[in-house]
């Protein structure tokens, strides 16, 4: 007799082994081939027995690929695992009322092998068939070589079998990787999720892949981005789990919702209706988890019932983690930027306090150009902060500092700025726009920029490693080297990273100065 | 700067809610050589301009307390007060897209006196 259990583990495996109504392969039909020469029978077949049915991966001297299973001779004590031969199938009581017997197919001789899997599980029979009876069975050959052709089968499915799952895992785990490049590559989440969804529909051959956020309670999810195969309608919007089975425990549990056939599936079979009107007939809901709590779910649809494999699972539950990691680092950056924002306005309003104490407190003072170069220089350095909050206090480029020095103190129209992109550390990239505040004061006083048509050009290179910054004013006023040096040409002379580097020429068609520092330096400083 | 006898002094209306700040701007105004009046958020300020329709000029701050900012300010004076000139100025950059009410200018915070200055005598004018 069949056990109950032993032949739902054998329609398990057979599922797993997707082997079922798959076409003819050249390794099974070699074996029913030489089995049936070995055996010297007319028929010879690899029976594989499913609930209602057996089905033939290969047969020789038979024209069906299945019959009801009630007339399987196979399945007459399969789960003994052993060797069955039957000498007259006419005279046993098993099988002489067995339609293959009393009909015109005339079964006559049986022997059959048990088909058994590496997990131990009888699968079918390899089976030789005569029309003629035979009292003295097979011989002792014949017997251990149909033995051995049956171990032939069990291997070949078991194999065929492994070479599917690391063809599907290699698929799996590349979607995996392209999956993480393209969360990697995203500065929002909308582009994350939806970059998932594809290529996860993609890859599992399914109808739908979707994102949702999922309330506190679980009870509502508002999915987000959404995925389609074509022909299949979006189902972006809010949606009621309550609305569609009782769908919710596993979630709010954290455990992924695991449904193969909507209509036998006792959360969901009681109201087919709403899963059928989304074209829904089997699903996943993975939940992305934070704190120990369901935040998100990803879902995956497919429109008939169709069997989720645990690498399948797996790989959803790594997609979901990775949406989970993605998410947060952007909500960290987020956070990092509103904080990096803070700290700028507050030291603003502090560089703006300090300019109203010193404007108080030197308002007696007579001579006004000192005070006022006070207050430039604090704008300066001012506008240099806001290029470094825009990098997040990362590095600045160097155009970028030079032309917000140069539009706070105006005439960017007779300024030329020309130079390699060059990253500024955060310390240089103030360095550098105290100095070339400096540099365009002297030239408003004294240079290039107090008389109509001078002009200045600020240009940059790197050599040998080095950073050369050149300034070259032309068209002013005859140049005289100053007398006395002011803060102004300390400051200058400080350089690019406070530590020299600096050489000022008075030429006579116009002042000159060139600033030096190693790039390495200056990243990093 | 020269403002003729027979002409009233051009009023400005500061509204800054750091004290030092406020003090700091209305010197600035009383530099340029106007009348300045003081306000520490946008309630008072609107309070001040309902009952003093003389004001040309008000130079304020975005961030406030008090749920209304400077931004919002300005654009319930272009609303209610249109003749009435604006000087905005923050300590934060202007968010992306922000739509500025027409006759109105910025200035980051830290901002030069002299520019300020400039600003104020172009809309007195």
């Amino acid at each position: 007799m069949l056990s109950q259990s032993q032949a739902a583990r054998r329609a398990g495996a057979l599922k797993e082994l997707a082997v079922l109504d798959t076409p003819e392969e050249q390794a099974f039909d070699d074996i029913v081939f030489i089995a049936s020469r070995t055996c010297d029978t007319p028929i010879a077949l690899i029976s594989l027995l499913d609930d209602d049915r057996q089905w033939f991966k290969a047969r020789v001297g038979l024209d069906v690929r299945q019959t009801d299973i009630a007339q399987s001779v196979c399945q007459i004590d399969v789960d003994e695992a052993d060797m069955l031969v039957i000498a007259d199938l006419t005279r046993d009581p098993r099988t002489a009322a067995n339609p293959l017997v009393t009909g015109e197919r005339a079964f006559r001789f049986y022997a059959g092998v048990p088909l058994v899997l590496r997990s131990g599980v009888v699968v079918g029979r390899l089976c030789v068939i005569d029309t003629k009876p035979r009292p003295e069975g097979l011989t002792q050959e014949q017997m251990t070589l149909l033995r051995a052709l049956g171990r032939q089968v069990s291997d070949q499915l078991d194999l065929r079998r492994a070479a599917q799952v690391s063809a599907r895992l290699l698929e799996l785990q590349t979607a995996l990787i392209e999956i993480s490049e393209r969360i990697r590559a995203s500065d929002e989440a909308v582009e994350m999720t939806s970059a998932a969804a594809a290529v996860v529909g993609r890859v599992l051959g399914v109808q739908r892949a979707s994102f949702g956020l999922v309330d506190p309670e679980v009870e509502i999810v508002d999915v987000e981005a959404d995925w389609t195969a074509p022909g299949i309608a979006s189902i972006a919007g809010r949606h009621r789990f309550d609305d569609y089975g009782a769908l919710r425990a596993d979630l709010v549990a954290g455990e992924p919702l695991v449904i193969e056939d909507v209509a036998t599936d006792r959360r969901t079979s009681a109201n087919t209706a709403a899963m059928y009107a989304l074209d829904i007939g089997a699903l996943v809901n993975m939940p992305v988890r934070e704190r120990g709590r369901t935040v998100a779910i990803f879902i995956v649809n497919a429109s008939r019932p169709r069997l989720w494999t645990a690498d399948e699972l797996l790989f959803l539950r790594s997609v979901a983690d990775r949406l989970e990691a993605g998410v947060a680092r952007l909500r960290a950056e987020q956070q990092q930027g509103v904080l990096n924002g803070e700290i700028n306005h507050r030291l603003k309003n502090m560089l703006s306090m300090v300019q109203a104490i010193a404007s108080q407190t030197l308002r007696t003072v007579s001579e006004r150009a000192p005070v006022e170069s006070f207050e430039r220089r604090l704008v300066a350095l001012s506008a240099a902060h806001d290029v470094l909050l825009q990098k997040s206090w990362k590095d600045a480029d160097l155009r970028t500092v030079a032309k917000a020095v140069v539009e706070t103190v105006g005439f960017s129209e007779r300024m030329t700025l020309d130079g390699p992109s060059v990253p500024l550390g955060a310390r240089a990239a103030l360095s550098f726009s105290l100095v070339v505040h400096e540099l365009m004061t002297n030239a408003c006083k004294y240079g290039a920029l107090c008389v109509e048509g001078g002009h200045v050009e600020l240009t940059w290179a790197i050599e040998d490693n080095d950073l050369i910054v050149r300034w070259r004013e032309r068209g002013g006023p005859p140049v005289v080297s100053p007398s006395r040096k002011g803060f102004g040409s300390r400051l200058i002379r400080l350089g690019l990273t406070g530590t020299g580097g600096t050489e000022l020429r008075y030429e006579p068609n116009g002042f000159e100065a060139d600033l030096r520092a190693s790039v390495e330096h200056l990243a990093q400083a | 700067m020269t403002i003729a006898s027979h002409e009233p002094v051009p009023i400005v209306l500061v509204v800054e809610d750091e004290p030092l700040l406020r003090l700091f701007a209305v010197q600035v105004v009383e530099d340029a050589g106007y009348e300045p009046l003081e306000a520490a958020n946008a309630a008072e300020a609107i309070a001040i301009l309902e009952s003093r329709p003389d004001i040309r000029i008000v130079f304020t701050d975005i961030d406030m307390p008090g749920g209304l900012d400077g931004i919002k300010l300005a654009a319930c004076i272009r609303d209610r007060w249109p003749p009435i000139k604006i000087i905005i100025t923050s300590g934060k950059p202007l968010p992306p897209r922000t739509v500025m009410p027409a006759e109105t200018v910025f200035f980051p915070k830290p901002y030069r006196q002299d520019r300020v200055i400039a600003s104020l005598h172009q809309m007195a004018a």
